[in-house]
C-alpha cells in the first residue's frame, strides 16, 4: 500500500501542470495519424534531460498512457487508426461513426479505455512479483504460438470473404519479409532502393488506412455533396457509462487480455485490441452485428489497448526488459535520470517509482476526462468538408510517414501501399488483416527460426514447440479458434439456407 | 527548365550567404542504427547533451533510429542517401559495421564513412542466468566440451561485437558451441539469458552491469584486455587462459558520410570530442553504469584501420 | 462489368504470388528465405483460389470500379502523387504542402471558380494548415523534413 504515501509529490503544482500539459498533448499526439505512443515518448525524451527525475517520468507516463487512448480518436472519425493497438477500434468505431454515434463510440471508448487502464495499474501496483515470473515464463515457443494465434483472428475480420481477408494477412506476411532480414543480415525482395530498410509498420499503417480514404473522397468528384451527411447525435455521458457496464463481458475479455498481452515483451499492445475484439465476438450471442456498429467491439478493443499499458511495464520495471517498443524508450528515459530498472527497483527509489505509478492512475482519470470533452466536439470533425479533409489526410500522412525515421523512403512506401489498397479494397481485400500480417510477420518468424535454432541443442524442434504446460495451452487455443471459426461459419451457412 | 531552377536557386543561396557562413546554423542529426531505448541509443543521447551549449555546437543535435538487422539498415541508408552537408551524422559501432563489411551483403565499409570521434568503449562479457551451475568460464568450456554444439549462448545478431567475441571465445578454447542470435538486439539476448531460454550469452558490460545489480545474472567474464573499472572483481578471459583480445570490444562514437567538406569535418573534429568530455556527459555516463573512451579523429582512424586487420584475420577463415 | 474486374484483380495478386514465390524458391541462402518459402505457399494457394473463383464468376465481395471513379480521381491522384513522389523532395516539404494542398482544394471543393471569395477561403485554409505542420513537425517535435530550394 506504499503508493497511497506518494500521491502527495503528483498532487504538487508543477506535476499536476505536466500531468495535464502531457495528457492533452498526448490526446492530440495519438489522435494524429502517424504519431505513435512510441515515437511521441521518443520525442518528450529529450525534454525531460532538465527536470527532476520525478517530473520527467510524470510527463512520459501520462504521455504515454493518453496517446494509446488517443489513438481511437482518428480511428472512430476517420477509419484511420492512430497507432497499430487502434486497428480493432475502427471496425466497429468508424461504423458506429458513419450511423451518426461518433460521440458516442468515443466516449465508449474513453470510458473502457479508464477502466481496463486503471486495471493494468492496479495490477502493475499490486501484482507486480507474480506477474514478473509469469513474464519471464514465456519463451521463443510461446511467443511463436502466440503469433498464431493472432493470425487465427484473421478470420474474425473479414465480414465479406474469408478466403480475401486470408490472403490479405499473407501479402501482409511477405511484405513484412521485405528488406534486410534481421537474423542472418540478408537482402530479401529489395527491388527498389527505399526498400533497403524494410517495410516500417507506422508509414505502412498510415498509408494503408488513410489513402485509401484520400482516394475514395478525390473519387467521389467536385460537385457531389460536399459534406458527408453524418449527423453526430448527441450521447449523454452517463448513459455511455451505463453501456459500458451493461457490457460487461465485452468489458472483462477486453480487459483481461489486454493485460495478458501486455505483459508478455515482445508481443506488446500491438495485437491486444485485435485478440479482445475477435474473443468478444466468438462469446457474444450478437456475433452477426459485429463490424456494423456493435459497442461491444469498442468496448473490447479499447478496454483491451489500455489494460496492456500497466502489465507492459511489469518486465521493464523488475527485469530491466522492455516488453515493447514504447516500454524500450521508456527504459532510456529511466536511465538517463540515473534510475535502473530491477527487482529492488521499488525498495531504491519508491521517491521516484511510485509518483510515476500514481502518475499512471490519475492520468488514465484525466484522460477519460479530457476525451470525453473532444467526445463532444466530435460533431465539428464531420462537418469538415470532405474536399478539405482529403487534402488534411494526405499532408498528415506524408508528415507522420517522413517523421517516424526522417526518411523519404517511407513516405513513398506509404504512398504506393496505400494506393494498391484502395483498389484492392474494391475488390473486397481489407486492411486490417494485411497490416495483423505486417506485425505478426516478424514476430512469428524471429521465434520460429531462434527457437528451431535452440531446439537443435535439446530435444529437436517438435518436443520444443509442442510440449510442456505452456506450449499446449496455446496449441489448444489455435485450434480451437480455428475450429470455432469454421464451426460457426458452418452454422451460419445453415441458417441462410 | 532546370537550368533555370538551378541558377534561381544559386542566386537564393547567394542571398542567403552571409547567414550560411557559421556552421551548423540549425540544429544536427544523429542516426543511431539501433532501436530506441538500447545502449547505443541511450548512450549517444547522454554524449550529446551538451551540444546545444554556446562553446559546443551552439545547437542542439537531435536523434533519429533506423534500427534492423544488427544495425545494416541504418549503415546502409547512412552510406547511400544521407546528405553529405554536415547535418546528418551518424552513429558508429565497431567491430559491428567493419566485421559486416568484411563478411559482405552489404554496401558500405570504412571507406564510405569519416570518423569524427569516439565517446565509449564497451567490451562484452560473458554471463549467464543468477541460478546457473556454471560459476566460471572453464566451468563453460568444460560442459561444451562434453557435450559438443550444445551449450546455447546469445547475442545481439550475427557479427557484431558480441558474435566477435563469441567466434574467438570458440576459437580460444577449440570448442563448439551453438551461437543464438537475437532479432531485438542486446535486451532480447539479456531476456534469453534470465529466463533461461539459453544457457549463457555474450552480451554488453553496461547491459550486464546494470542486470547485475538487479541480481538476474552472473557475470563470469570481460572479453579485454584488462578489468573493468565497473566490474573490478570480474577476470579477464586471458586470466582465466582464454586466448580473447579486446577485438570485440564495442566502440561507440560519430561520423559523416565520405564526402562530408573537409572544413565542416575539421570543425566537428575539433568541438565533438570536447563535448564528450563534458562533465555533465561523464557524470550520466558513469550513473548508466557506461565505460567512456574519448578518442579524437586521429586515433580513431587508427583504430578502424587495426580492427579492419585483425577482423580480416578472423573471419577469414569462416 | 464487375466480373471482369474480378478476374483482373484476382489474376494480378496471383501473378504478385508467382513471382514471390519464385524469388522465395531460388534465392540463397535458403535459411534466410525459409518462412518467405512458408508465407509464399499459402499466399499461392490463397491467390489461386480466388483466381479460379473469380474465372468461374463466383466473386462477390467488392464493388469494383466504373469509369465516373476514374474521371473523378484523376486530378486528385495526379496532385498527389507529384506531391509525393517529387515535389516533396525538390521543393521543400512546406512549399510542396502549400502548392498541394491548394490545388485539391481548387480541384474538388464546390464553391464556385468565379468568385474572388472562395480562393480567399481556400489560400486562408492552405496557409493556417501549413502553419499548424510547421508548428507541430519543425517546432515542436523537432523533424527535419526536406527543405528542397525554398524553406
Amino acid at each position: 500500500m506504499d503508493f497511497i504515501f506518494y500521491f502527495g509529490e503528483v498532487f504538487t503544482f508543477t506535476s499536476m501542470l505536466l500531468l495535464i500539459g502531457g495528457t492533452i498533448g498526448g490526446l492530440i499526439m495519438g489522435a494524429t495519424p502517424g504519431l505513435s505512443p512510441t515515437m511521441t515518448v521518443a520525442l518528450l525524451i529529450p525534454f525531460t534531460f532538465n527536470m527532476t527525475p520525478v517530473h520527467g517520468l510524470i510527463l512520459l507516463g501520462a504521455a504515454y498512457t493518453s496517446t494509446v487512448a488517443g489513438g481511437a480518436v482518428s480511428a472512430i472519425l476517420l477509419k484511420i487508426p492512430g497507432a497499430p493497438a487502434n486497428i480493432a477500434t475502427t471496425l466497429d468505431g468508424n461504423a458506429m461513426a458513419r450511423k451518426g454515434e461518433g460521440a458516442k463510440a468515443l466516449q465508449l471508448s474513453f470510458i473502457s479505455s479508464l477502466i481496463g487502464g486503471l486495471f493494468g495499474v492496479f495490477l502493475l501496483i499490486f501484482l507486480t512479483p507474480v506477474l514478473a515470473k509469469m513474464a519471464n515464463s514465456f519463451g521463443y515457443s510461446h511467443t511463436f504460438w502466440l503469433a498464431i494465434i493472432g493470425v487465427t483472428v484473421i478470420g474474425s475480420l473479414e465480414a465479406g470473404s474469408v478466403v480475401k481477408g486470408l490472403l490479405s494477412g499473407c501479402i501482409g506476411m511477405w511484405l513484412a519479409t521485405i528488406g534486410f532480414d534481421d537474423i542472418q543480415g540478408v537482402k530479401r525482395f529489395v527491388f527498389h532502393p527505399a526498400l533497403g530498410g524494410g517495410v516500417n509498420i507506422i508509414p505502412a499503417l498510415i498509408g494503408l488506412f488513410a489513402i485509401p480514404q484520400v482516394i475514395t473522397m478525390f473519387a467521389k468528384g467536385r460537385f457531389q455533396t460536399d459534406i458527408e451527411q453524418i449527423i453526430v447525435k448527441k450521447h449523454p455521458v452517463s448513459a455511455a457509462f451505463r453501456e459500458v457496464f451493461f457490457r460487461k463481458r465485452a468489458l472483462a475479455i477486453g480487459t483481461s487480455i489486454g493485460s495478458v498481452i501486455g505483459l508478455i515483451p515482445g508481443v506488446g499492445g500491438q495485437i491486444a485490441g485485435l485478440l479482445a475484439y475477435d474473443q468478444a465476438k466468438k462469446f457474444s450471442p450478437e456475433k452477426s452485428k459485429f463490424g456494423t456498429g456493435h459497442s461491444e467491439g469498442v468496448i473490447a478493443a479499447e478496454a483491451a489497448n489500455n489494460a496492456m499499458v500497466g502489465p507492459s511495464l511489469v518486465p521493464l520495471l523488475t527485469l530491466s526488459i522492455p516488453g515493447s517498443p514504447t516500454a524500450a524508450v521508456l527504459l532510456g528515459g529511466l536511465i538517463i535520470h540515473g534510475i535502473f530498472p530491477g527487482p529492488n527497483l521499488f525498495q531504491q527509489h519508491p521517491e521516484v517509482i511510485w509518483p510515476f505509478i500514481n502518475s499512471m492512475l490519475i492520468g488514465q482519470i484525466l484522460m477519460c476526462i479530457f476525451g470525453i470533452y473532444i467526445a463532444s466536439m466530435a460533431a465539428r470533425v464531420a462537418q469538415v468538408p470532405q474536399s478539405i479533409m482529403a487534402a488534411i489526410v494526405l499532408g498528415l500522412a506524408a508528415f507522420g510517414s517522413f517523421a517516424v525515421q526522417q526518411s523519404m523512403g517511407d513516405v513513398y512506401v506509404m504512398a504506393v501501399l496505400g494506393s494498391m489498397m484502395y483498389f484492392l479494397e474494391r475488390f473486397g481485400f481489407s486492411a486490417a488483416p494485411l497490416v495483423l500480417g505486417l506485425i505478426l510477420g516478424p514476430i512469428a518468424e524471429s521465434n520460429f527460426v531462434t527457437g528451431s535454432l535452440i531446439s537443435t541443442a535439446q530435444n529437436g524442434p517438435f518436443v520444443y514447440f509442442f510440449t510442456g504446460g505452456l506450449n499446449i495451452v496455446l496449441v489448444s487455443i489455435v485450434v480451437l479458434s480455428v475450429g470455432f471459426s469454421f464451426w460457426s461459419e458452418i452454422t451460419a451457412k445453415r441458417a441462410t439456407h | 527548365m532546370k537550368k533555370i531552377i538551378a541558377a534561381l536557386a544559386i542566386s537564393l543561396i547567394g542571398l542567403s550567404g552571409a547567414a550560411k557562413a557559421e556552421y551548423p546554423e540549425r540544429p544536427v542529426l544523429l542516426m543511431i542504427p539501433y532501436g530506441a531505448g538500447g545502449a547505443t541509443d541511450f548512450q549517444a543521447r547522454i554524449a550529446t547533451i551538451p551540444a546545444g551549449n554556446d562553446d559546443m555546437l551552439g545547437m542542439p543535435v537531435a536523434i533519429i533510429n533506423k534500427p534492423g538487422a544488427g544495425g545494416r539498415v541504418g549503415w546502409s541508408w547512412f552510406a547511400n542517401d544521407a546528405e553529405k552537408d554536415g547535418y546528418t551524422m551518424g552513429g558508429y559501432n565497431v567491430p559491428h559495421f567493419i566485421a559486416q563489411s568484411i563478411k559482405g551483403g552489404v554496401d558500405y565499409s570504412t571507406d564510405s564513412f569519416e570518423p569524427i570521434a569516439n565517446w565509449g568503449s564497451d567490451p562484452a562479457v560473458f554471463v549467464v542466468g543468477k541460478n546457473s551451475k556454471f560459476n566460471s568460464m572453464a566451468d563453460v568450456i568444460d560442459f561444451a566440451k562434453a557435450n559438443p554444439g550444445k551449450l546455447t549462448f546469445s547475442g545481439a545478431g550475427l557479427f557484431v561485437g558480441h558474435h566477435i567475441a563469441a567466434l574467438q571465445i570458440e576459437k580460444a578454447a577449440g570448442v563448439k558451441m551453438l551461437y543464438i542470435p537475437n532479432k531485438s538486439g542486446g535486451a532480447g539476448a539479456m531476456k534469453a539469458v534470465i529466463s533461461g531460454e539459453v544457457l549463457g550469452g555474450v552480451n554488453n558490460l553496461s547491459d550486464a552491469f546494470r542486470a547485475k545489480a538487479a541480481g538476474t545474472i552472473k557475470i563470469l567474464g570481460v572479453a579485454d584486455l584488462e578489468r573493468n573499472a565497473f566490474l573490478p572483481n570480474v577476470p579477464t578471459m586471458m586470466e582465466q587462459g582464454l586466448d580473447v583480445d579486446n577485438t570485440s570490444v564495442n566502440f561507440r562514437g560519430v561520423m559523416v558520410p565520405k564526402g562530408t567538406p573537409q572544413a565542416i569535418i575539421d570543425k566537428l573534429a575539433e568541438v565533438v570530442p570536447v563535448m564528450f568530455a563534458h562533465k555533465r556527459v561523464a557524470q550520466k555516463m558513469k550513473a548508466g553504469g557506461s565505460p567512456m573512451k574519448i578518442m579524437n579523429r586521429a586515433e580513431v582512424l587508427d583504430m578502424w584501420a587495426k580492427r579492419q586487420t585483425t577482423l580480416e584475420e578472423l573471419l577469414k577463415g569462416l | 462489368m464487375n466480373i471482369f474486374q474480378h478476374k483482373i484483380s484476382s489474376g494480378l495478386v496471383t501473378f504478385v504470388a508467382v513471382m514471390v514465390c519464385y524469388v522465395s524458391f531460388t534465392r540463397q541462402p535458403a535459411d534466410a528465405y525459409l518462412f518467405p518459402r512458408v508465407v509464399s505457399i499459402f499466399f499461392l494457394g490463397l491467390a489461386l483460389w480466388t483466381f479460379i473463383k473469380a474465372l468461374m464468376g463466383r466473386s462477390k465481395a467488392g464493388n469494383g470500379l466504373s469509369i465516373n471513379m476514374f474521371k473523378n480521381m484523376a486530378p486528385g491522384v495526379l496532385i498527389s502523387a507529384m506531391y509525393i513522389f517529387w515535389a516533396a523532395k525538390s521543393l521543400g516539404f512546406y512549399t510542396a504542402t502549400s502548392i498541394a494542398f491548394f490545388l485539391l482544394l481548387t480541384s474538388y471543393d464546390p464553391a464556385p471558380h468565379s468568385e474572388y471569395k472562395s480562393w480567399f477561403k481556400r489560400i486562408i485554409i492552405t496557409a493556417s494548415f501549413v502553419a499548424i505542420m510547421y508548428a507541430l513537425f519543425a517546432k515542436i517535435l523537432v523533424v527535419y523534413t526536406p527543405r528542397g530550394m525554398f524553406i
